[in-house]
């Protein structure tokens, strides 16, 4: 990508664009997407922003609030208590699937590249549970982890190892760590892609080079596959932070909405599908768009920040 | 079909899809007659079609030019569905609606049309049910009560006979039966702590008759008291004191894991709504299927033992509806006892219309205990109505109590402070 730039700079780019495609035309192509996004997309988050600034009795809307449901959502109970922990349950979810993922992804995609037999085999199996949606996988591992009927702690058990056959999803000092284990395997897949593709474009003649020059396999790792691979590092590591702050339909499925036990399990998400579906607050409306604007802020922001700072620290690297 | 065919009949249906969609549904004749009325329907109860139809049926035939178009929709859409509904210009005329604090957004915000002194029959409908359909703030009635469930204990009558036991009458025959079962490596109580909604529902079985119930509602709504009081400690503790005859690490064991345990005969008894009935006989029609109240513990603020009751939602009518008048008709006879009967006989449940009898036995049994010792299934009756929900606070809290990170005051204090930051006692 970086060299196509640097072959067709940008502003040639397009003074080319504009010679074979007036303007209307090259807005004709584009009008079916940019109306799908705008209806489906960019109107939606406008009308959640715009229901957040003023008070709702029901559906009813009410007058102009200005921050107030904002400053609810950091002052007012259950949010104020609320909020912070889901918040810090967000970020639990982000550092140990990210952990997880450039560990556990990178070693099997190093593994698997290093491996020609069964390696397509391998590759299939390991994005399998990625398919498959977090609901069924959240189902499915109550069942395995279920502390009545469940296989993990009878097995645990029958090896001898019976002092491990905790009730995982009824323990608070567990549930929260269940539910990065799952996150972690059911996404797996993903990193392991996109890894054995970064470490495909990494030039053979760079790494013959380096142990022609005596070194060794952490060295040619470290200084030569680790810089050049670090883009995809930035992208798992980005779309992590994304599916964590996000992350719903997984705690959801293990946890019920309430983030049970006792909100051990609870993330932003929760909070929001709460407040806006099942609470009895009649101005639920306005609490939940603020906290939705927060949260897209918030998401957004990081989003953009963490490219950045990452590209400069690539860019350094090589 | 070769490509090009494929792709046009898909351009078709497609247009035709598009074309049926933007045609208003009132426009379409009505099969009663021409010059009729068609009323929609909306309800959360797809699984109940059939028997809705038949009961409708019944209306048009003794009313002609009124059609009744009943539209279900998948319970978990419903609320969204509604809001849009009703908010807009396709809403229906009159929608199923849930009860208590999830009526309120559709009062506050206008939505349904008051049926005070325009239904006859409402006074003799069950009160509790009544209560969920009436709005907060102006103390109006919203919509008709479709049903009444109860909280009561259920318990396998085939198992209890084979360990020689009868349904306890006081606390100690209670404690004993326990016991016994516990001796016969059998779960006394099945209970899924980890579906947080069902614990206040198990408090309420194990406890409404520990604080005693609706003089202790009357006294905490008026502010004469608050959750702290002794009487609902007492209450809480007595969940503690059984934990030992509920299923191990009972904060891991799911609601349908309880459910499991309770059909395969491995628990003997499940603290439960009168819900559950339906559930159980249909997945296990073997299952010999008894209730009992549970005997007030010792030091009871009730002498008896209750059966706490609640209503699940109401019949309303749209504020927007064109057909108002013919609407309210409708709506009248869903209050009669013709209509109740209809409805308790079709689909096994509790109808809140006075004179209406249950034609299930075991659902006979419910609501005779209901209508001899009533009861409220307090924190959904009457504290539902801000953020947190008053049900919601004590399942998270209870959660603690098993866990053993809280005692019973500290439910009851953090129940007290959940619904402090939004309940003012009624003056």
């Amino acid at each position: 990508m970086v060299h196509a730039v640097q072959v067709v700079p940008p502003t040639r780019r397009r003074r080319a664009l504009g010679a074979h495609l007036g303007l209307a035309s090259a807005l004709g192509f584009l009008a079916p997407a940019l109306l799908i996004f705008g209806v489906f997309v960019l109107y939606p988050m406008v009308t959640a922003f715009s229901y957040s600034l003023f008070s709702w009795s029901g559906t009813a809307r009410g007058g102009f609030a200005g921050l107030a449901n904002f400053v609810s959502l950091f002052t007012q109970e259950p949010y104020a208590t609320e909020v912070p922990r889901a918040f810090g349950h967000n970020l639990l979810i982000f550092v140990g699937t990210v952990i997880g993922q450039n560990t556990i992804g990178l070693a099997l995609a190093h593994a698997l590249h290093h491996t020609t037999r069964g390696r397509r085999l391998f590759q299939t199996l390991y994005a399998m549970p990625y398919l498959v949606s977090p609901v069924v996988i959240g189902y499915l591992w109550t069942l395995l982890l279920s502390p009545t009927f469940g296989p993990v702690n009878k097995v645990l058990e029958a090896i001898g190892l019976g002092q491990l056959a905790v009730p995982w999803l009824g323990n608070p000092d567990t549930a929260l760590w269940v539910v990065v284990l799952v996150a972690v395997w059911q996404w797996i897949g993903f990193p392991v892609l996109l890894y054995g593709a970064a470490l495909g474009g990494v030039p053979p003649e760079l790494t013959e080079a380096a142990s022609l020059d005596g070194a060794g396999g952490w060295r040619r790792f470290r200084h030569i596959t680790l810089p050049l691979i670090t883009p995809a590092i930035t992208t798992v590591t980005v779309l992590g932070f994304i599916a964590a702050m996000e992350s719903f339909a997984l705690p959801y499925a293990i946890g019920g909405s309430s983030g049970t036990p006792a909100g051990a399990t609870d993330v932003l998400s929760l909070v929001f599908y709460r407040t806006a579906f099942e609470s009895g607050d009649s101005n639920g409306i306005g609490l939940s768009s603020a906290l939705a604007t927060c949260l897209f802020v918030f998401i957004f922001g990081v989003a953009v920040l963490a490219t950045r700072l990452m590209r400069k620290r690539e860019e350094s690297l090589t | 079909m070769n490509r090009r065919h494929l792709l046009a009949t898909a351009g078709l249906g497609l247009a035709a899809g598009a074309l049926s969609a933007c045609a208003p549904s009132s426009s379409s004749p009505a099969p009663g007659g021409s010059g009729g009325t068609t009323l929609t329907v909306w309800s959360w109860r797809p699984e109940d079609k059939d028997a809705y139809a038949t009961f409708f049926q019944k209306y048009q035939d003794s009313h002609p030019g009124i059609t009744v178009a009943f539209q279900t929709f998948k319970n978990t859409e419903y609320p969204q569905v509604l809001t849009t509904g009703l908010t807009g210009s396709n809403g229906p005329d009159i929608a199923q609606v849930q009860a208590y604090g999830k009526l309120q957004p559709y009062v506050d915000g206008g939505n349904l049309l008051p049926l005070d002194g325009e239904i006859a029959g409402l006074d003799k409908i069950d009160k509790a049910a009544l209560a969920g359909a009436t709005g907060r703030k102006d103390g109006k009635t919203y919509g008709v009560p479709f049903a009444v469930q109860t909280i009561q204990m259920f318990y396998n009558k085939a198992l209890f006979a084979k360990h020689n036991l009868t349904a306890p009458t006081t606390w100690d025959e209670f404690i004993a039966v326990n016991d016994a079962l516990l001796a016969a490596k059998i779960t006394p109580i099945a209970v899924g702590g980890k579906d947080a909604w069902t614990l206040p529902v198990v408090h309420e079985a194990l406890g409404s008759a520990v604080y005693g119930g609706i003089p202790f509602r009357d006294e905490v709504v008026a502010g004469k008291t608050d959750f702290t009081d002794p009487r609902f400690v007492a209450s809480v503790q007595v969940l503690t004191d059984l934990q030992k005859y509920l299923p191990a690490n009972v904060v891991g064991v799911s609601y349908t894991e309880a459910q499991s345990l309770f059909l395969a005969g491995q628990a003997a008894m499940f603290p439960g709504g009168s819900f559950e009935f339906g559930f159980f006989t249909s997945q296990n029609a073997d299952l010999e299927l008894g209730v009992f109240q549970v005997p007030p513990a010792p030091g009871a603020a009730s002498s008896t033992a209750l059966t706490p009751g609640y209503a699940d939602g109401s019949w309303a009518i749209n504020q927007a509806t064109a057909h108002r008048a013919e609407a309210l008709e409708l709506l009248t006879w869903m209050a009669s006892p013709e209509y109740g009967q209809l409805f308790a006989d079709a689909l096994g449940q509790m109808s809140p219309i006075e004179g209406v009898a249950p034609s299930q036995p075991l659902v006979a049994e419910m609501a005779k205990n209901y209508a001899e010792h009533p009861s409220r299934y307090l924190l959904l009756t009457d504290f539902r109505w801000g953020s947190p929900l008053g049900t919601d606070v004590m399942g998270n809290k209870l959660q603690e109590l098993f866990l053993g990170k809280i005692n019973a005051t500290g439910v009851a204090e953090g129940v007290q402070k959940g619904i402090a930051t939004w309940f003012t006692p009624s003056k």
